[in-house]
């Protein structure tokens, strides 16, 4: 099996694995952390040291970080909280076309309860229009800036100090959500310096697992709760804590961040190598030179998106159409089009996406099929 | 103690002479195969209406209401049946009657508070019941009057009419749930089915069993141009379709290998038509093998470009068993409505790639000619195709 579709999910680490199954079978580990009695404090003095190392681990304090199940939660309580508390911030919000749909979807959402959504155009590698947004922020009215730091489907890396910069000369009480869920463990993420308001991330996409996410909310940025109750995680997502989930968290996070630097170089040689034979081959590449390396976009002639999926999984190799939210739906990539690619080159499109765990071997086993799936299946 | 029976009424089978006995056998046999899984249950005839009834108390299958109505929507979907009601079986004299009336229309009105008129109509199969059936329905009217103030009589146009039955034991139901009529499957051979994954063929395979035929199916699959979600859905459709037709064989056939080898053989705006005639002599073969008389497809005349009348008659030709075509003249909302009505749209419109939709040409012929198809299939060798298709990955599916 070749697995080329990290971006999707990827497998949970034997690490990860081995936390979890440790924690279920520790007897003193299963209590309540909000419990007063001796095994309720266990739990929570072992969840506030998990705590404490994600948050080192992004950079960032303790207290600046929840839990959520995922990275469409964090996003959804990032925007909704934010815009609920904050009602005199402003009433526009800047984004762009290409954002994920839990972003897109919810701002679609908000602008039918009267918000004015902007959506900035992006240049053929992804990147949004600077000048239109300094343009937007000067107005005056913005409330916050939603974007995504590394796009899903072309490996877009979003120019974020430039946004910043503009942002803090021309509107520097706007608040800036950043979608990291493809970035985390891949790029060097410090949210300090980033100086980002909130932050969303994923578990599963870092070799954790599915049902917990991060939301960083930086002090002195005020939400409204998503979910209300106990009053657990600061008020601010109730619910009885997951020290399983938080600690798979953890672990997997340490991991990507001690791999990061090593992984990084691994894969720019198994995307350069990609790109040259896919490029000899005719195939169009849809990501841009600067993109990240862990995402390769590319376009076969002559195969549909879905059938080169198929044919490609016929030999063991898994990618994606698009991103797989929405691959049922059947159209091209909307991230594609926004970017201005042909119509017929989107609909030929297809994105591989790599972890650490992939290897030269498989990429080179990856061509060889390629090869074969042409002289099998071209159709004229 | 009352107990939940369900009535059904027997429709064209009742038309039937000296072999009524064959049609009403089958029609009792599909029932059973029908609700094979509710428990054990007993089907007995009386003339021209089937009785169902669980054997024991404990099956829970008719237990609930919520069963029951399950139950119900099942014994409308057998060909064969006009109606069925879920009734009430009690046994009693007359009082008694009268108390699970009264008990009846109070919660029928609980479900129905429109409910403002009503009738009362019923049957006295057994002689011996010391009342008339004009004096049931006077008496039981009268009885409803006088506990539901809100309620008035009228024999032309009720808001519900309440039956009172009186055989063996007695028997209270109101309102009936309609059938798809038609014969029960079984009494007119078996087809062999054309199913895609669109519209069109589940309906097509739905009416002819709506006549008494059994259904195999052939389903032509690409991978990796069609996928395995598409042949999923043909499978479901399959399901839909075996509802009403019973078991079912589907006949899976790998069409990658002939299918490229046709467009690189073949003139591409002909690929339509050569394609339908490997189809149909696979098909055919099929059906052969398997014992039915005849191919069923769900064409419409003008649909595509592969269903005007020249590419029906040149497809056609390959074929030595009738083709049955149920939907030739029929509109394709109506053909949307039929698929409706039995469950099958939501899956039929699934995004999915059908084995028709990938390789069709651009500006395909509609009007082609001998000569067309003899150049078309002049450089392919079509009984090598034809076996191809039969024998190497066939796979066969028990619906």
């Amino acid at each position: 099996m070749i697995y080329f579709d990290n971006s999707a999910t990827t497998r949970t680490s034997d690490a990860v694995a081995k936390s979890i199954y440790d924690n279920l079978t520790n007897d003193e580990l299963f209590g309540n952390p909000g419990s007063l009695h001796k095994l309720g404090m266990t739990a929570g003095n072992k969840y506030n040291e998990i705590t404490a190392d994600i948050a080192k681990n992004l950079g960032c304090k303790n207290t600046e970080i929840i839990y959520t199940s995922c990275g469409t939660e964090g996003t959804n309580t990032a925007i909704l909280g934010y815009l609920s508390k904050n009602q005199r911030a402003g009433k526009t919000i800047i984004s762009t076309n290409t954002e994920h749909k839990a972003t897109l979807e919810t701002l679609g959402h908000i602008a039918k309860q009267g918000y004015n959504v902007v959506y900035l155009k992006v240049d053929k590698a992804g990147k949004p229009d600077l000048a239109a947004l300094e343009e937007e922020l000067a107005k005056g009215d913005t409330a916050m800036l939603c974007f995504t730091h590394v796009n899903n489907e072309t490996g877009s890396v979003l120019p974020i100090e430039d946004i910043m910069k503009i942002k803090n000369k021309v509107s520097p009480k706007t608040v800036v959500f950043l979608d990291c869920v493809q970035s985390l463990g891949k790029l060097e993420i410090n949210l300090a310096k980033l100086g980002v308001d909130m932050a969303s991330f994923s578990g599963h996409k870092i070799h954790g697992v599915k049902g917990v996410g991060v939301l960083y909310i930086k002090t002195n940025v005020r939400i409204d709760p998503f979910i209300r109750g106990g009053g657990q995680q600061s008020g601010l997502r109730s619910g009885t804590q997951s020290l399983m989930l938080a600690e798979s968290f953890a672990v997997a996070l340490k991991e990507a961040v001690e791999a990061r630097a090593n992984a990084f170089e691994h894969v720019s040689e198994i995307n350069a190598y990609l790109r040259e034979e896919l490029t000899k081959r005719g195939a169009t590449i849809n990501s841009p030179e600067d993109g990240l390396p862990f995402v390769l976009n590319v376009a076969f002639d002559g195969f549909q998106s879905e059938t080169m999926l198929h044919a490609l999984e016929s030999f063991g190799v898994y990618v994606s159409t698009v991103s797989a939210c929405s691959s049922k739906t059947k159209k091209p990539s909307y991230v594609l089009l926004e970017m201005g690619i042909d119509r017929k080159i989107a609909a030929n499109s297809v994105r591989l996406s790599f972890s650490r765990y992939n290897t030269m071997d498989e990429a080179k086993e990856f061509i060889a099929i390629v090869d074969k799936v042409y002289d099998m299946y071209l159709v004229r | 103690m009352a107990s939940n029976v369900i009535l059904a009424r027997m429709g064209e089978v009742t038309l039937k002479g000296l072999n009524r006995g064959k049609f009403e056998n089958q029609l009792k046999v599909n029932l059973r195969y029908r609700l094979r899984n509710f428990g054990k249950l007993s089907i007995t005839q009386s003339q021209s209406r089937i009785w169902i009834e669980a054997k024991s108390e404990d099956n829970p299958a008719f237990a609930g209401e919520e069963a029951a109505q399950e139950i119900l929507t099942a014994v409308t979907q057998v060909f064969g049946i006009v109606s069925a009601s879920l009734a009430l079986k009690f046994e009693g004299d007359f009082d008694v009657i009268v108390k699970e009336a009264i008990a009846y229309v109070d919660k029928l009105l609980q479900e129905h508070p429109e409910y403002k008129t009503f009738k009362v109509e019923s049957k006295r199969g057994n002689k011996q019941f010391p009342l008339s059936s004009p004096e049931i329905c006077t008496e039981v009217g009268g009885n409803i009057l006088d506990n539901f103030p809100q309620l008035s009589v009228d024999v032309h146009n009720p808001d519900f009419i309440l039956n009172v039955e009186i055989r063996d034991y007695n028997y209270l139901y109101s309102g009936k749930v309609m059938g798809h009529r038609g014969l029960p499957v079984g009494t007119a051979g078996k087809g062999m089915l054309l199913l895609s994954g669109g519209i069109d063929s589940p309906v097509a395979g739905y009416m002819m069993a709506s006549r008494g035929m059994q259904i195999d199916a052939v389903y032509f699959h690409s991978f990796p141009y069609t996928s395995e979600q598409a042949k999923q859905k043909v499978v479901d459709l399959a399901k839909i379709v075996s509802r009403f037709s019973g078991k079912m064989n589907l006949y899976v056939v790998n069409f990658t290998k002939i299918q490229l080898d046709m467009v690189k053989n073949s003139p591409e705006d002909m690929i339509t038509i050569t394609m339908r005639r490997v189809m149909l002599q696979i098909a055919e073969e099929l059906a052969k093998k398997s014992g039915c008389k005849c191919l069923i497809t769900g064409e419409s005349l003008g649909q595509v470009a592969s269903q005007t009348l020249e590419a029906i008659n040149i497809t056609n030709e390959v074929a030595t068993l009738p083709v049955l075509r149920p939907l030739i003249g029929i509109d394709k909302q109506e053909t949307c409505d039929i698929s409706r009505r039995i469950g099958a749209f939501e899956t039929s419109i699934l995004p999915y790639e059908d084995c028709c939709t990938v390789f069709v040409a651009k500006h395909p012929k509609t009007h082609p000619s001998h000569k067309d198809i003899e150049n078309a299939e002049s450089k392919l060798d079509i009984k090598a195709m034809v076996e191809m298709g039969l024998n190497e990955g066939l796979e066969i599916i028990e619906i």
